[in-house]
């Protein structure tokens, strides 16, 4: 669920309403060992396994409360958490919050429910994302492995006949497509991070190393370094549209006039690009990242959440049992129907997702190079665990370099290593 | 004069004939008082005083993820001095406040005295046209003003493309300039009407008289109309400096329309406080800064007020 720009849209005010409002929607206990759990989801496809759940077990009433996306979310439940009260007994995190929340002992260790034994039905970079020292504080519930969404009929008037398997490639065809002249680009970036710590985890980069108060950051490593590089010069020679942001009204219109004709992304955006590009139906296809040598099959995770169980929350045993039928076991197959993209083994492996063909992308069969991709992800990826302030910190130094060229992406990271030095000191963790 | 005057002389006979009553019923009288303005007082301790006596005692904590709360003293307000991010905010919302206030209020003025003019066709439109920016939600208005101003696809881009400039409304040094047009469209109008209605309650007589002494319509304003706005021009040059001391909903709402504004999460002091305790979970810091924030509006409000009013009574 890659929802965090639109989430910052939210005006400060609402934003103050969702707090306030959290903490009025408290767990209350109803009579008769009646549980009435409080879920807190932006995944619309949580509340479809709902009816399912409470016929199965009639003591338990399920409430799914959108207490806002991402960033908003988090503030909320910081402050349930703080408030003592109105804390949720299930909360959404995307991967990256994880650690934030989990390390200060926010979230209740789900090995104890018996959640190691899923671990094999996983994919392994996505139980990863939910590991933290060796416990297990969420479960993964929706998946974005970085995939290229190809406008396939401006590449054509380029001259470019199949998609640009390795970035070398990318990198032509970028000259090809800019070729074309007028708002033609390739791909727009305007400083995603995102998209940016993507590229360094295909590489090989491991820029932040965590262990338990302990975080080693060093964007200096060869796959961080060659990553950074190749988008400098990307960047360097005006082969992407740095005008256009994506999320934004812009975006959307250069995805239906064509004019963008890649983005490397979550594969959630499968589910979106429909309503954001109706004008370019037929046109996209989904193909592998490009890769750094030929041949290769890595890739790289943007985006993703999981559902974790608040250490403050009041029916964990009821909260668990919910959590692992929706994420797990009889929920899911509802949740796969509504669109939700997730990390399951069995769900990729089914014959339903290897053999759909979906009629947005030209009748193209998504599901296998979703699951190629999900597959392919390179693990052993750690976050900080103050990511969420970090990535904050990121967008006050990257402006001046994208809007006028001074400067360097690597002297940006290095700006950024040292403002996270020293707020991650401050916050009580050892940060070198 | 006259008219202070009276006002003495009543107030000094109330309190004689006070003197006279029994001292009982005087201290019935107060609790009467009391009980009046109760309702009021509780509600100004609850919302106000509370607060801010919390705000204070937050300051003086330090939230740590790792550790949790620490009582570090004055430390918070020793960092906050030195903090470059800070003084980068508070600089800006200066600088804006210099230029953006002037701006704002010679057009009221002007405004305000076109209407007062009679000579303005569909004055009524005029007022309630002007004034309605200042109905339109900040959030709204910022959303607006973010698509006319958007380079590529808005407003600003046609411009653009029609006579071959890069113009940009929100490169990081002119994004200050577009929100400074924003707030002065949504406040002109307020203004305007306060200074209408001052000009509104100038005795008629007043006009007659300067007409049957031959006055121009220039001499008119310079003489009657300005003096008159005076004090009024100082109270809206105080709601002005703090209005815009604590502007927040336009740099908190462009960065998701407009990338790399550069608006940064310290772009205002608001907008640092905020970012600090919902972001960077740093609740004390950040309520040392609002308090520090809030010492330093007040005390230019107060500087303004006593130059403005001395200067305004002076005549």
């Amino acid at each position: 669920m890659r929802s965090r720009k639109k989430a910052r849209s939210l005006s400060a005010a609402l934003g103050l309403m969702l707090v306030l409002g959290a903490c009025s929607s408290g767990a209350a206990d109803g009579g008769n060992n009646q549980v009435k759990l409080t879920v807190w989801s932006w995944d619309d496809t949580v509340a479809r396994a709902v009816p399912g759940f409470e016929a199965a077990n009639p003591n338990i009433k399920i409430k799914v409360v959108n207490a806002g996306s991402s960033y908003d979310e988090y503030t909320a439940l910081d402050n349930a958490i703080q408030a003592g009260s109105g804390v949720p007994d299930l909360a959404m995190f995307e991967y990256f919050a994880v650690p934030y929340f989990a390390i200060p002992g926010k979230l209740e260790d789900l090995v104890e429910f018996g959640a190691k034994n899923l671990k094999k039905d996983y994919i392994d970079a996505s139980w990863n994302d939910v590991t933290v020292d060796g416990k297990v504080y969420a479960l993964p519930s929706d998946y974005g492995p970085s995939v290229m969404f190809y406008n396939e009929a401006t590449l054509r008037k380029a001259g470019v006949k199949e998609p640009p398997a390795t970035w070398d490639e990318y990198y032509n065809d970028a000259k090809k497509v800019r070729a074309l002249g007028g708002d033609y680009y390739i791909a727009q970036d305007t400083g995603d991070l995102f998209f940016l710590l993507s590229l360094i985890w295909q590489a090989g980069g491991r820029p932040f190393k965590v262990d338990g108060n302990k975080v080693h950051i060093d964007f200096t490593e060869p796959g961080t370094t060659r990553a950074v590089a190749f988008w400098q010069k990307m960047l360097d020679q005006n082969l992407l549209n740095t005008k256009v942001t994506a999320w934004s009204d812009d975006w959307n219109r250069t995805l239906n006039d064509g004019t963008l004709a890649s983005q490397i992304m979550g594969g959630w955006l499968t589910s979106s690009l429909p309503q954001r590009a109706p004008k370019a139906a037929g046109d996209f296809r989904v193909a592998p990242m490009p890769q750094w040598h030929r041949g290769d099959e890595v890739g790289a995770e943007n985006g993703g959440s999981s559902f974790g169980v608040p250490a403050a929350a009041a029916h964990k045993d009821a909260a668990f049992k919910f959590l692992k039928y929706f994420t797990h076991g009889g929920g899911l197959a509802k949740r796969v129907d509504a669109g939700a993209f997730v990390p399951n083994t069995s769900v990729l492996a089914s014959t339903d997702s290897q053999s759909k063909v979906n009629k947005y992308f030209g009748d193209q069969k998504v599901g296998p190079v979703l699951a190629k991709a999900s597959k392919s992800v390179a693990s052993d990826w750690q976050y900080p665990p103050f990511f969420e302030w970090a990535r904050s910190t990121y967008g006050d130094l990257v402006s001046q370099f994208y809007t006028t060229g001074k400067g360097s992406l690597a002297e940006i990271l290095a700006q950024w290593r040292q403002r996270m030095i020293k707020y991650g000191n401050e916050q009580g963790f050892k940060v070198d | 004069m006259g008219h202070a005057k009276r006002l003495d002389a009543t107030a000094g006979m109330s309190s004689n004939t006070a003197q006279h009553r029994a001292p009982a019923r005087k201290r019935g009288r107060k609790q009467i008082g009391l009980a009046f303005i109760a309702p009021f007082g509780l509600l100004f301790v609850l919302v106000y005083i509370v607060p801010v006596v919390y705000a204070g005692y937050l300051s003086l904590f330090q939230q740590k993820l790792i550790g949790g709360n620490t009582f570090t003293g004055l430390a918070n307000y020793t960092k906050l001095f030195q903090d470059a991010q800070f003084w980068d905010g508070v600089g800006r919302v200066f600088w804006f406040t210099l230029v953006q206030v002037p701006v704002m209020l010679v057009l009221a003025v002007v405004l305000a005295l076109a209407l007062d003019s009679g000579r303005l066709h569909g004055a009524k439109f005029v007022r309630v046209s002007v004034f309605l920016p200042y109905a339109v939600p900040a959030v709204v208005s910022t959303l607006m003003w973010g698509f006319m101003l958007g380079v590529k696809y808005g407003l600003f881009g046609s411009l653009n493309n029609a006579l071959g400039t890069d113009l940009n409304p929100f490169a990081p040094s002119t994004t200050l300039l577009s929100v400074g047009m924003m707030v002065t469209w949504a406040f002109t109008g307020f203004n305007m009407l306060i200074f209408h209605a001052v000009l509104k309650a100038v005795p008629r007589e007043l006009y007659e008289a300067a007409a049957l002494d031959g006055a121009s319509e220039f001499q008119v304003v310079r003489r009657i109309k300005l003096p008159a706005l005076r004090s009024s021009l100082v109270i809206a040059v105080i709601f002005s400096i703090i209005g815009t001391f604590q502007i927040f909903n336009e740099p908190q709402i462009l960065p998701s329309m407009v990338a790399n504004s550069g608006i940064t999460t310290h772009y205002t002091p608001n907008l640092y406080a905020y970012n600090l305790a919902f972001t960077g979970s740093q609740q004390g810091y950040a309520a040392a800064l609002a308090l520090v924030m809030a010492a330093i509006t007040i005390a230019v409000a107060y500087a303004v007020q006593i130059r403005g009013l001395r200067n305004a009574f002076d005549h």
